[in-house]
């Protein structure tokens, strides 16, 4: 089955490594010159295919026109989309999405309300430190790196999945096939796409398929201009549930509606300071912690057209339209997961202990052997994955560059001294 | 299997810089050897307050931690100056920490008690004048303080 997001154009990887320094897990080695991912720690961060210059490092998602396999297809728009305008109302862009061939037109930010209300019953109900589960990228960094903080995460759905369930099981009520449905989410990542076909906490996700940010970008501008005013169907806004696009729109909802503390901290690398602090106890005085993966956001995700710089001003001029949560006491939302968030307890040596004891001595001794320069020639991020790999069996001393050279060198020196050698009948005859 | 070193860290007064290095490389050490993530990560934090008391509070100190086949012992001992009521010490919120250590976020009072809560067992030979030593032990499997579990 299909685990990942992020794919490689093989013909154009030039096998250079730096996806494999910059990758937040470690989860790629170069091998036989191509740069080749891990399964069990990929997080679908695309932190390689923003730093690779090769663009062999990629990701795809469902195309428009999948909406065919479809006699009834469903959008849902998440909050950062709206970041892509600047000068078109959220009403056009729905009407858009209506003009593009779907049948019913939602936006994610209306859950997303839903959703801050949900975890403030819950921050009320629970004491201690929670982090928000709804970057699934976060998500799966703390499974794969920090299991023991799983139980910290918000054990909640995402605003899309339970958005999705809602929708489709109000369109089952009203009459539609269930065969018929087909709900689309615009994803502004590959994190999320992967969260369709491979979710996180529920066991099977109520949305069919992802398409790319940019694919819908293009479609929609396309059909913009043929939106006459007249067609726009008036329904509320949720502005305060858009404001989740970029960083800091979760916490704020949290905090101004229901006086929560927050933290909010984004991109990969600060958010796995943070997840550090957090592990040790060291933070404190904080009951929700808004993490994302993406710098600025959703709106930093990579399938975004429009930089996130201004994508976010974009957002924030959307969002001071609007200063209360669209009332929704008709609706509930099912957002309990199915099951818990798995805490993945990767990286042991050994199951046994005192094999594992072994193990670590002998890594011990693989790091003092190794230069230590980090150079990742070798194809691993490290010295010290290498050493990892070398002692899991995996990788080879002689993927060194610097310890091949060396023992070239001994080598090399063993030769000329043995050159010098001379057979006992020769010597004599040299001398004659 | 009886118990073995598996981290031996010098720490030096005063010296934040490194501050939680130590717990840090345990951690690691820990995950490489399959311990339960959550008593790992009591371990950890165990440590890094210990690592951080002296590094505040002593003249320097020490840190050894060992693994058995059903604990970890975590040890911290230093050169001085001691604690002259461990009673007091304890109480959360109690702290001898400077103006200039708490502007950096330490000496909320609350380290002593942490090293408690998250150890199975806690041992502490002190006195004024004396050096201190703390022992710590988590068993590994102690069930777990973490939340949703």
């Amino acid at each position: 089955m299909k685990k990942h997001s992020v794919l490689l154009k093989e013909e154009l990887c030039e096998g250079c490594t730096n996806c494999v320094k910059n990758c937040p897990t470690k989860a790629i080695r170069v091998h036989n010159g191509k740069a080749t991912i891990r399964d069990e720690l990929c997080i679908d961060c695309a932190e390689c295919i923003r730093i690779c210059a090769y663009h062999a490092k990629y990701s795809q998602t469902a195309v428009l026109a999948d909406l065919q396999s479809y006699r009834y297809p469903i959008v849902l728009i998440p909050p950062s989309f709206y970041g892509q305008f600047k000068g078109f109302h959220p009403l056009q862009i729905k009407q858009a999405f209506r003009q593009l061939g779907f049948k019913a037109v939602y936006d994610v930010a209306l859950a997303a309300e839903a959703l801050s209300q949900k975890t403030s019953e819950f921050l009320q109900q629970h004491p201690g430190t929670y982090i928000s589960s709804s970057c699934p990228v976060v998500v799966r960094l703390i499974q794969v790196l920090y299991p023991e903080l799983t139980g910290h995460l918000i054990p909640f759905k995402s605003p899309a999945d339970a958005l999705a369930e809602k929708v489709r099981q109000e369109k089952i009520n009203s009459g539609v096939p269930p065969e018929d449905i087909g709900i689309f989410f615009i994803t502004p990542c590959p994190g999320k796409n992967t969260s369709v076909f491979n979710p996180i906490g529920i066991d099977q996700s109520s949305i069919n398929q992802a398409i790319s940010v940019s694919l819908a970008y293009q479609a929609v501008l396309e059909v913009m201009n043929d939106i006459q005013d007249f067609a726009l169907v008036s329904e509320p806004i949720p502005y305060l549930g858009i404001g989740w696009g970029q960083v800091g729109g979760e916490a704020r909802l949290l905090q101004e509606q229901f006086r929560k503390s927050t933290l909010t901290v984004s991109g990969i690398h600060r958010v796995k300071a943070v997840l550090d602090e957090l592990s040790r106890n060291n933070i404190k005085g904080v009951r929700y912690c808004e993490l994302a993966a993406c710098d600025y956001g959703c709106v930093g995700g990579v399938f975004n057209v429009v930089n996130p710089f201004q994508a976010s001003i974009n957002l924030r001029s959307l969002r001071t339209q609007g200063n209360q949560m669209v009332t929704q006491d008709d609706v509930y939302y099912n957002f309990e997961l199915t099951r818990e968030i798995e805490s993945l307890q990767l990286g042991r040596l050994d199951d046994n202990l005192e094999i594992a004891m072994e193990k670590l001595a002998q890594l011990e001794q693989e790091i003092e052997i190794l230069p230590g320069l980090d150079c990742a020639a070798c194809g691993a991020p490290d010295c010290k994955t290498l050493a990892e790999d070398i002692v899991n069996g995996l990788a080879s001393r002689t993927d060194c560059m610097f310890f091949l050279r060396k023992q070239v060198v001994d080598l090399a020196d063993k030769m000329s001294a043995l050159v010098h050698e001379m057979p006992p009948v020769m010597k004599q005859r040299k001398k004659g | 299997m009886q118990e073995q070193v598996i981290l031996r860290s010098a720490i030096e007064k005063g010296d934040f810089a490194r501050g939680g290095e130590a717990s840090s490389n345990l951690k690691e050490i820990l995950r490489k050897l399959g311990v339960r993530s959550d008593i790992n990560r009591r371990t950890t934090i165990v440590t890094y307050e210990m690592e951080m008391n002296i590094i505040i509070h002593s003249l320097g100190g020490e840190i050894t931690v060992y693994i058995a086949s059903d604990h970890i012992k975590v040890v911290a001992e230093d050169k001085g100056p001691g604690i002259e009521d461990l009673q007091l010490a304890f109480q959360p919120g109690y702290s001898t920490a400077d103006d200039r250590v708490r502007e950096m976020g330490f000496g909320a009072g609350m380290g002593l008690n942490n090293i408690q809560y998250y150890s199975d067992d806690l041992h502490v030979e002190t006195g004024k004048g004396q050096s201190t030593k703390f022992t710590a032990i988590i068993y590994l499997e102690s069930p777990s303080k973490e939340p949703n579990s």
